[in-house]
């Protein structure tokens, strides 16, 4: 057998005993049914789930959220971070307040949204924006700080114009920067979407399974607890490590 | 060529074409959901009241979306009463893949 | 001269912010109630501080923190040893537990509170999980990336299986363990202010949403400045040090090929 398959082998038997186990868990242990429901639950609760409507509707609802802010951190995070990195000083001078404000996840600053907007859609969408934008602004930064000077100096001897010095060699060279910052961003954002949601009680993953725990519907809590596992490991594996790794491999000779 | 098979293509292609394929289904099935007599009300393009049959008994889920498109005036079993539909509405609701059938009430 | 200069250099962008802040709320920009001046921030602050309402709440986030630490950082650093010294085993656990670290956090409150309730043990446990998972993985990746040369370094030279294990693999895992617990400090923090707020009566993440009910703009800015300053010097107070006694001490060891 190569190892390749007897890797995969020995994963469905991993697979097999751990499903074996929690089935009988599920049916020996002397705890109220809603404790521990059997896979075969969680199943039938997705089937159920998905023939009702409920899930798609609410998968979309949180991806749509995190898209946005994806696409928002982007088109704000980056020109910002990119400006503030070309100054060494100002670099320095924000440092500490972009370390420290990015610390400060979006989910602290709910309560104060709470104040302004109540509880509706836009207090999710500002939260979880601003937990997406910070990585990204800092990364840019770090990004553009980390383009060795002879580059640019050797743009500027062959009189080159500043603005060809930003788009030829500091962009690129903050490519990986931006790349690492919009994968931290969206790895914090996540988590802080489904925080907020159980917050603000708006339709999404987070409601569901938060929802789910008042009516002791714990098949829905794992379906849910399954599906926001998927959804960042598909997000993760598909789109947001391919695009670091090819800045990387394309642009990394210009970070050390 | 080679990019055309890097996994993130494959993932993005895949996944455009599960959207463009469950929202030609959903719109090709939604005349079928309607009730001939509703279709004929709805030409006169007023507020109708209708009735959704699911084929489950709805949860709050659904009472609250079709709460979005009317007057939510009560549950019969798996079907819900709404009130001051208007056609544009009607066409929504049809759109649902889990909706089984609108009527006139 | 040099110690205090650099202090100065690091407080001062603050200091900046405080000002605009101050000068903002002066001038009328905002509403008081979306933005309270500092003044009104420092005198809740002093407030908070008097009936003790400050130091109990911190104390109850921090303490979770660091019970989540002391329960999830050994347990997760032994069964990633284990699990990483089995090469069989080592490729099939991986994948899983990069799962689990997706979904780690406060994805698990509702499950917690059906089996503990509210209250301090789901908190914990979310930190537990948090801590437990990230750390665990890293440990894995750690020893399975010790190049198998030192293993055989000591090995030639007679050394035993436990050798082996306490002066190759675990200082060769070392760096990418203390990446795991600097990571999963960062989430489980976050994790845990989001579940104090949703699930128990205690605790800075309580605190600010309790305040937020009561339209408390002052308390709430009180307790998002206690929990970056908490961050701030855990950083730099934490694990800083911690990496720089062991990645730069150890770092010769760890990089994979």
């Amino acid at each position: 057998m190569t190892p390749r398959v007897e890797t995969a082998a020995l994963g469905l038997g991993v697979l097999g005993a751990a499903l074996g186990a929690w089935s009988l868990a599920a049916a020996t242990l002397p705890l109220p049914d809603y404790y521990l429901p059997p896979p075969t639950a969680v199943l039938g609760a997705l089937t159920d789930l998905t023939a009702k409507g409920i899930l798609p509707t609410y998968v979309a609802r949180s991806l749509e959220r995190i898209l946005l802010a994806a696409v928002t951190g982007l088109l704000v995070g980056v020109p910002i971070g990119l400006v503030l990195g070309m100054s060494g000083r100002v670099s320095q001078f924000c440092y500490p307040l972009l370390n420290f404000f990015q610390s400060v996840s979006g989910i602290a600053w709910l309560p104060l949204m709470l104040v302004w907007f109540g509880f509706g859609e836009r207090t999710i969408l500002v939260a979880v924006n601003y937990t997406v934008l910070f990585p990204l602004i800092f990364n840019t930064l770090l990004g553009v700080r980390s383009v060795p000077r002879l580059y640019v100096n050797a743009l500027r001897t062959m009189g080159a114009p500043r603005w060809r010095i930003v788009t030829d060699v500091l962009v690129p060279g903050a490519l990986p920067g931006i790349a690492t910052g919009l994968r931290l961003g969206l790895a914090y954002g996540w988590r802080a979407l489904i925080a907020a949601e159980m917050l603000v009680g708006a339709q999404g993953l987070g409601y569901m399974i938060f929802n789910a725990q008042s009516f002791h519907q714990t098949a829905r809590i794992m379906l849910g607890m399954g599906m926001i596992g998927v959804l960042w490991v598909v997000l993760d594996y598909f789109l947001l490590r391919p695009l670091e790794d090819a800045t990387i491999a394309r642009w990394g000779l210009v970070q050390r | 060529m080679s990019w055309l098979r890097h996994r993130t293509v494959v993932f993005l292609l895949v996944l455009a074409a599960a959207w463009a394929g469950s929202e030609a289904f959903v719109r090709l099935t939604a005349p079928g959901r309607v009730d001939p007599a509703l279709a004929r009300a709805l030409a006169a393009d007023t507020l109708v009241n209708v009735a959704v049959t699911l084929p489950f008994p709805p949860e709050e889920f659904h009472i609250r979306l079709f709460q979005g498109h009317g007057v939510v005036s009560g549950v019969r079993g798996t079907t819900v009463l709404l009130n001051r539909v208007g056609p544009a509405e009607v066409r929504r609701i049809a759109r649902q893949y889990w909706v089984r059938r609108i009527a006139l009430q | 001269m040099t110690r205090m200069a650099a202090t100065l250099r690091g407080a001062a962008p603050f200091a900046a912010l405080v000002l605009v802040w101050a000068l903002v709320t002066r001038a009328g920009l905002v509403p008081p109630l979306f933005l309270p001046p500092p003044g009104d921030v420092a005198r809740a602050a002093w407030e908070m501080a008097r009936d003790g309402s400050l130091w109990v709440n911190t104390l109850a986030s921090l303490g979770r923190v660091l019970l989540g630490l002391a329960a999830g950082v050994p347990l997760a650093v032994a069964l990633g040893v284990v699990v990483g010294l089995n090469r069989r085993l080592a490729p099939v656990v991986e994948p899983v537990i990069g799962f689990f670290n997706a979904l780690s956090g406060i994805a698990w409150l509702p499950l917690a509170i059906t089996w503990f309730g509210l209250g301090w043990w789901s908190v914990t446990f979310i930190m537990f999980n948090t801590i437990f998972f990230l750390v665990f993985f890293n440990t894995l990746v750690g020893v399975r990336t010790v190049p198998r040369i030192f293993e055989h370094a000591v090995r030639t030279m007679g050394g035993s299986r436990r050798h082996v294990i306490l002066q190759v693999l675990i200082p060769g895992a070392l760096p990418s363990i203390v990446t795991g617990i600097r990571m999963s400090i960062g989430f489980g923090w976050r994790a845990v202010i989001a579940a104090e707020m949703i699930a128990t009566s205690t605790g800075l993440g309580f605190l600010i949403f309790n305040a937020a009910n009561f339209h408390q703009s002052d308390a709430i800015l009180v307790g998002i400045a206690v929990i970056g300053v908490l961050w701030l010097l855990t950083d730099r107070l934490v694990l800083q040090p911690l990496e720089r006694r062991t990645i730069e001490r150890w770092g010769l060891v760890s990089t994979a090929p």
